[in-house]
């Protein structure tokens, strides 16, 4: 039997308040089993335990009892860190270093060097679109780019499991797309990837099952097509239908024992239409600049 | 950056990656912290203190030139050795106070621990880095100071063989021995060292503060008291035993002080290069030694409380 990426086993922590005699409990008696492959969000709305949780699973944080394990590795053992990546929240790194600088500095901190650093460093710069603001210091990027640096210095050293702790949080939705690519990819790599997050659609589209967390405890956990399913219900989607066509369909659902509960026209999401709009808005800016040099 | 893109870009990545054995002690990860620690300290411009130096330097020549010989170069000591003591223990405490907890700020700390990096080399790391920088900074102000006191010590001994063209050899030589004496003695460089020493021992204690301090300012202000305290604490230890009897107790509380508020007069060799008096090899020696003991125990704190810190 392989060992899971990531388990936990009865975590509990309390964070005493000083000079008070109650203290806080982050967590609460969490079990968890994340197997390798899978991409799982831990869902649920701010001071839930989502952080704390992935702080202990990373060793940052002593957990008060239980214990937690990275592929059968106790977490509190350094080299358990070896198939970890990590991208906090909001990360800043050094805003002195350079991209590859920063990812020079990581990659060293994981034991590379010479001309396999080197040649990661390019490869990684690549995969996230920062080749060309790959000496431009980190004071100068973008949230979206600081983002993408910081999954660039979690993918470092080829982990196996890449823990990512509010990955789009502040980022743009185009740049916020580009992550969820990212993650899409990593997971058809075969790379685990544990995700906290509380944006919903996005946890939505990438996680194959979600933990939802409240007040320190886990109060739902599954795979997210059964977890949100409602099982009495089906929908159709049906493209060029002729008003008589749907005029029978529904006499069909009124004849039979079934109730027809809603009637819409499909929408785009508005994501999509921000893509869009933004994206020929670029394209004629771009246009329009090119036109202006020619003159 | 398209999906299609990423995935191709993935396909070969690991490829170049050799997978690497965990060590539990690597020198290769101290010295990445203790470069970028350089780095940071170096690129946030603190090599500035060495301007001010330079200008203290230049100031301070101009306004000797209305003293004899004996006098610039006594000043010349004694502003000088004064101003780098006091610019590398004021680097050593500001650079130090801010390097902890600005990577607990800023979120780096956990990139950091996050990836196979025990929390002893990161300490390490760091207090390696502050201790090149100071090295750096010692030498650059050191160099300065010695360049500036031979340019002068030429200068009177062009002056002395001119005005002395027609005398004896024998005065000249006596009186050209007198200038030198009196310009450079040996004794400049291990007083250097020791000022070195003392720098080191504050940013190792100021390292440990900050592991349990709750800002920047607050490790300041603490190591501001540090400092004083630790330049007074000789006097008032004499008085106390001079003035009680030494019993265990009493023994017990003034190690337990000592270990809190270092000795720091003990490294002021300052007054004694300034007089010409010799530094005996044992009181270098004990210094030095006292220097190293203290930077290393302080390292050591900061590192065992480092390795239970929540973060």
């Amino acid at each position: 039997m392989t060992n899971p990426a990531v388990a936990v086993h009865g975590l509990t922590k309390v964070f005493p308040v000083p000079f008070h005699r109650q203290s806080i409990i982050a967590v609460k008696d969490l079990n968890l089993r994340i197997e390798p492959g899978e991409v799982y969000g831990l869902l649920g709305p701010n001071g839930s335990g989502k952080s704390t949780t992935l702080k202990i699973i990373l060793g940052l944080v002593s957990p008060t009892r239980g214990r937690t394990e990275i592929f059968g590795r106790d977490s509190r053992l350094v080299e358990s860190r070896e198939a970890v990546g990590f991208l906090p929240e909001n990360p800043y790194f050094y805003k002195y270093l350079t991209g590859k600088e920063t990812l020079r500095f990581f990659g060293r901190l994981c034991g590379l060097k010479g001309s396999a650093l080197k040649n990661r460093i390019n490869e990684l710069l690549d995969l996230v679109g920062l080749s060309k603001a790959r000496n431009r210091r980190l004071g100068t990027y973008s949230k979206g780019m600081l983002q993408r640096i910081g999954l660039a210095q979690a993918l470092i050293h080829d982990p196996r499991l890449v823990v990512l702790d509010e990955p789009t949080a502040g980022v743009d939705p185009a740049g916020s797309r580009d992550i969820r690519d990212l993650i899409l990819d990593l997971k058809r790599r075969g790379i685990t990837v544990l995700l906290s997050s509380h944006l919903l659609a996005q946890a939505q589209e990438i996680c194959d099952r979600v933990g939802i967390l409240a007040d320190g405890v886990l109060v739902r956990e599954g795979h997210l097509q059964e977890l949100i399913a409602i099982e009495n219900q089906t929908e159709l989607v049906i493209a060029d239908a002729s008003d008589d066509l749907i005029r029978e369909v529904e006499s069909i659902v009124k004849r039979s024992n079934a109730e027809l509960i809603e009637r819409r026209k499909s929408t785009t999401t508005l994501e999509r239409l921000f893509l869009e709009a933004t994206k020929n808005d670029k394209a004629r800016i771009s246009n329009e600049e090119g036109t202006t040099e020619k003159k | 950056m398209t999906n299609g893109e990423n995935a191709s870009t993935l396909e070969h990545l690991g490829a170049s990656t050799p997978t690497k054995r965990y060590r539990p002690f690597s020198f290769s990860r101290i010295y990445a912290i203790t470069i970028n620690t350089v780095t940071e300290l170096t690129r946030l411009k603190v090599f500035y203190v060495l301007l001010v130096f330079a200008l203290v330097l230049i100031g301070s020549s101009i306004f000797m030139a209305q003293f004899s010989f004996q006098q610039e170069f006594q000043i010349l000591k004694d502003v000088s050795l004064g101003a780098i003591s006091l610019f590398t223990s004021l680097l050593a405490i500001v650079a130090t106070a801010r390097l902890l907890p600005q990577d607990i700020e800023d979120r780096t700390l956990y990139t950091i621990l996050a990836k196979p990096v025990p929390r002893f080399e990161y300490v390490l790391g760091k207090i390696a880095g502050v201790l090149l920088l100071l090295a750096i900074s010692t030498v650059l102000m050191g160099a300065a100071f010695l360049i500036v006191l031979y340019t002068r010590e030429q200068a009177v001994v062009h002056t002395t063989l001119r005005q002395m063209s027609g005398a004896p050899p024998d005065q000249v030589a006596d009186a050209l021995r007198v200038v030198r004496s009196s310009a450079f003695n040996v004794d400049i460089l291990p007083g250097i060292v020791i000022i070195y020493l003392k720098a080191c021992l504050l940013a190792a204690l100021t390292l440990f503060v900050s592991t349990f301090a709750t800002s920047n300012i607050f490790t300041i202000v603490v190591m501001a008291f540090i400092y004083f305290i630790g330049h007074l604490q000789a006097t008032a230890r004499e008085y106390w035993l001079h003035e009680h009897s030494s019993g265990l107790l009493t023994r017990v509380f003034l190690a337990v002080v000592t270990l809190l508020f270092p000795d720091l007069q003990a490294f002021n060799l300052v007054d004694d290069i300034v007089a010409g008096t010799a530094i005996s090899l044992a009181v270098f020696a004990k210094t030095a030694v006292l220097g190293i003991f203290y930077t290393t125990i302080y390292t050591l704190l900061a590192a065992f409380v480092f390795y239970g810190k929540e973060l």
